[in-house]
């Protein structure tokens, strides 16, 4: 027969609510938070299957070619070492960073103002410039993630399966360079350019469908003016291309010249050029989304 | 007695033998910060104007510690008043001071130690509750991990057991107030604004959210001050009230100073000329007006088929007397607060409205004085 036991054997515990004694941290933690709120929110973390589709699809598309192409000359050497050049490489990043920033700017701004979450943030001790800070924070380290990383593995991964990983690394030594310039400017371009779209409607598919269009439209539109109409300095309609400057400043950068008959060759612009197209066009989206964040109301 | 220190790890229960299991929280006396403060906000000359619309004229509010209740009709200026406590509106005059920091100087001060219940729809549809409750607790400066751990806590407290780990878009408008409650207490502030915390919610939700109201005031020491049109849910839960109109007070202080049952009233029915007998009973030195419960409404003219009274009933039998009417009932009655305010408002409106710069302190006599 069991016998019971005297001596108490369990413990009950007060599950109450108890203040807060513990540390607090300053308006770091607080743009740190929001920024890594928004990182996940664009990489579709901890939500549902379908957000995270479109962004590890874009991922997938970066990072798999790269991962590829060290595959095969891991396994056939020489076979392919032609197969990518940096430029090349960046164009096509070029590409991808474009529909990424589409999508994940507005993903960024827009909910917050549609489904009303600012009349949550901002009755805590956090100032518009913090918010816009740390939403800016979350794009570049994602589109940094997309722009720059892929090209640092690729350059490593040539570094490595070359005959003498020291003599590469000391002749592309200034590639390496080239790759993060290229790829900072890029991430600043298109981050700055989508949350500025973004910050003009609070409806995600609105504003990546302006932004697209702006971006694909105005590279039409320059290439129909400058190749149908006659007027003085037409050469200057480059500049309309919002979604040709990155590369040919790419091209520029990398000295990789540009496609012959096409509006960048005989437009004569050059890469530096073409940098400063991009810094006004980035001026002109910070003012507006600045404007704009500065405004918020909760 | 001295605060309970926030621990990560569940402390051992050291109260009384209850069921096991119950939510429990402990009182928390008043610190060393809170016996040297007197008021919880204050409010000076305070006017706000959109466009053409005057949203407060010069308003003086001043909110005691405890459960304040912020009543007056869609449009009175109620959330404008509490933006403004909170910064994120700019006054076009006046003052407001928020836990002894100036709002205009220092807003954030404020937010950091103040909990705000919005009004309306305002959670991200595909987040978790305990996600969200959880980045917001690291909007008012606690470390991750205290953050994940007091967002549990709290959403357990509020009555969101399993529920906070589905994504705030599936839930019951009942369950978003209460997510809603628990952004505003996780970070543990010292004064709560609720606006409008039972808008939408079924009677069973209302009550619910009601009782913890009363539990965040009574058992926390947070001091609380909820925006609401329901004048019930004041009463049920509110020590003091500011009645607000037309971007005017129309009356503040305690519910029984505001009400006008700080001494005893009855109710009569004396006649049938309202207004002779209302006459004859101040003449007669009596607080007498009408309950509102007539056919006319508050302020109505004849037939009154009620008349509440403030003083001595001897004196009503003999003005009954003198008169010859039939004192067809008296029993014991105390208007509510909601006669109160349809009265008040009634009277701001008509032509004996108070100016704007008259002060609108709810004394019994400033509140019975609007009828004479």
């Amino acid at each position: 027969m069991t016998e019971l036991s005297t001596t108490p054997a369990g413990t009950i515990y007060d599950r109450g609510y108890r203040h807060y004694e513990g540390p607090r941290e300053g308006r770091g933690r607080r743009v740190r938070a929001i920024a890594v709120a928004g990182v996940r929110r664009v990489l579709g973390l901890k939500r549902n299957w379908k957000t995270k589709v479109v962004p590890w699809g874009l991922l997938v598309l970066a990072f798999g070619p790269v991962l590829a192409f060290i595959g095969v000359r891991v396994l056939f050497a020489e076979a392919a070492d032609e197969f990518f050049t940096y430029a090349q490489y960046l164009r096509i990043v070029a590409g991808l960073l474009l529909l990424f920033a589409a999508t994940a700017g507005p993903e960024l701004l827009c909910p917050d103002r549609r489904q009303n979450v600012l009349a949550l943030i901002f009755t805590r001790p956090v100032t518009r410039s913090d918010y816009l800070l740390a939403k800016l924070a979350a794009l570049l380290a994602v589109m940094g993630l997309i722009a720059i990383v892929p090209l640092v593995v690729l350059f490593c991964g040539n570094t490595l399966t070359a005959d003498s990983a020291a003599t590469y690394l000391g002749d592309h030594l200034d590639d390496l360079g080239k790759i993060l310039i290229a790829g900072s400017v890029l991430t600043v371009f298109y981050s700055v350019t989508a949350l500025a779209a973004a910050s003009l409607t609070d409806r995600r598919a609105a504003a990546t469908a302006g932004y697209l269009g702006v971006f694909l439209g105005s590279s039409a539109l320059a290439n129909i003016l400058f190749f149908t109409a006659q007027f003085d300095g037409k050469r200057w309609v480059a500049f309309l291309s919002l979604s040709g400057l990155p590369g040919r400043f790419v091209d520029g950068l990398f000295g990789a010249g540009f496609d012959p008959g096409t509006l960048a060759e005989q437009a004569r612009f050059t890469g530096p050029g073409y940098l400063a197209g991009m810094a006004a066009v980035a001026a002109v989206a910070a003012a507006v989304l600045i404007w704009r964040v500065l405004r918020l109301r909760p | 007695m001295t605060p309970i220190p926030w621990s990560p790890r569940p402390r051992p229960w050291t109260g009384h033998a209850g069921a096991a299991g119950v939510r429990r929280w402990p009182d928390r006396g008043p610190n060393q910060e809170d016996r040297h403060r007197v008021l919880v906000a204050e409010v000076e000359g305070l006017s706000k104007r959109y466009g053409t619309v005057q949203a407060l004229d010069g308003v003086d509010v001043a909110i005691e510690p405890g459960c304040t209740g912020l009543v007056g009709s869609n449009g009175a200026g109620k959330s404008t008043l509490i933006k403004l406590l909170l910064g994120l509106l700019v006054p076009d005059q006046g003052r407001a001071s928020v836990l002894g920091h100036d709002v205009a100087a220092d807003p954030l001060a404020v937010r950091a130690r103040v909990g705000y219940l919005p009004e309306g729809a305002c959670l991200p549809e595909d987040v978790t509750a305990a996600d969200f409750v959880a980045f917001m607790a690291q909007l008012g400066g606690l470390p991750p991990r205290p953050a994940r751990e007091r967002a549990a806590e709290v959403c357990y407290q509020v009555g969101l057991d399993e529920e906070r780990y589905r994504a705030v878009g599936g839930f019951s408008t009942g369950m978003q107030q209460r997510v809603k409650l628990a952004v505003a207490l996780v970070h543990d502030p010292s004064f709560l604004l609720l606006d409008e915390p039972t808008d939408g919610m079924d009677p069973q939700g209302r009550e619910d959210m009601l009782e913890l109201i009363a539990r965040i005031r009574g058992e926390l020491g947070i001091d609380v001050l909820v925006s609401t049109h329901l004048l019930g849910d004041v009463e049920r839960v509110c020590d003091r009230v500011v009645m607000v109109h037309g971007g005017h007070v129309l009356a503040q202080g305690s519910i029984a100073e505001v009400a006008g049952t700080t001494e005893p009233g009855f109710g009569i029915q004396l006649g049938d000329n309202g207004p002779e007998v209302l006459a004859a009973l101040a003449a007669a030195g009596l607080n007498a007006r009408p309950s509102g419960r007539g056919s006319g409404g508050p302020m109505a003219s004849p037939p009154v088929d009620e008349i509440l009274v403030q003083g001595s009933s001897d004196l009503v039998r003999d003005v009954a007397a003198e008169r010859g009417w039939p004192l067809r009932r008296l029993v014991p009655r105390a208007p509510s607060l909601e006669e109160t305010f349809l009265r008040l408002q009634a009277a701001n409106a008509g032509p004996a409205a108070p100016a704007a710069d008259q002060p609108a302190q709810a004394t019994p006599e400033a509140v019975w004085g609007a009828r004479r």
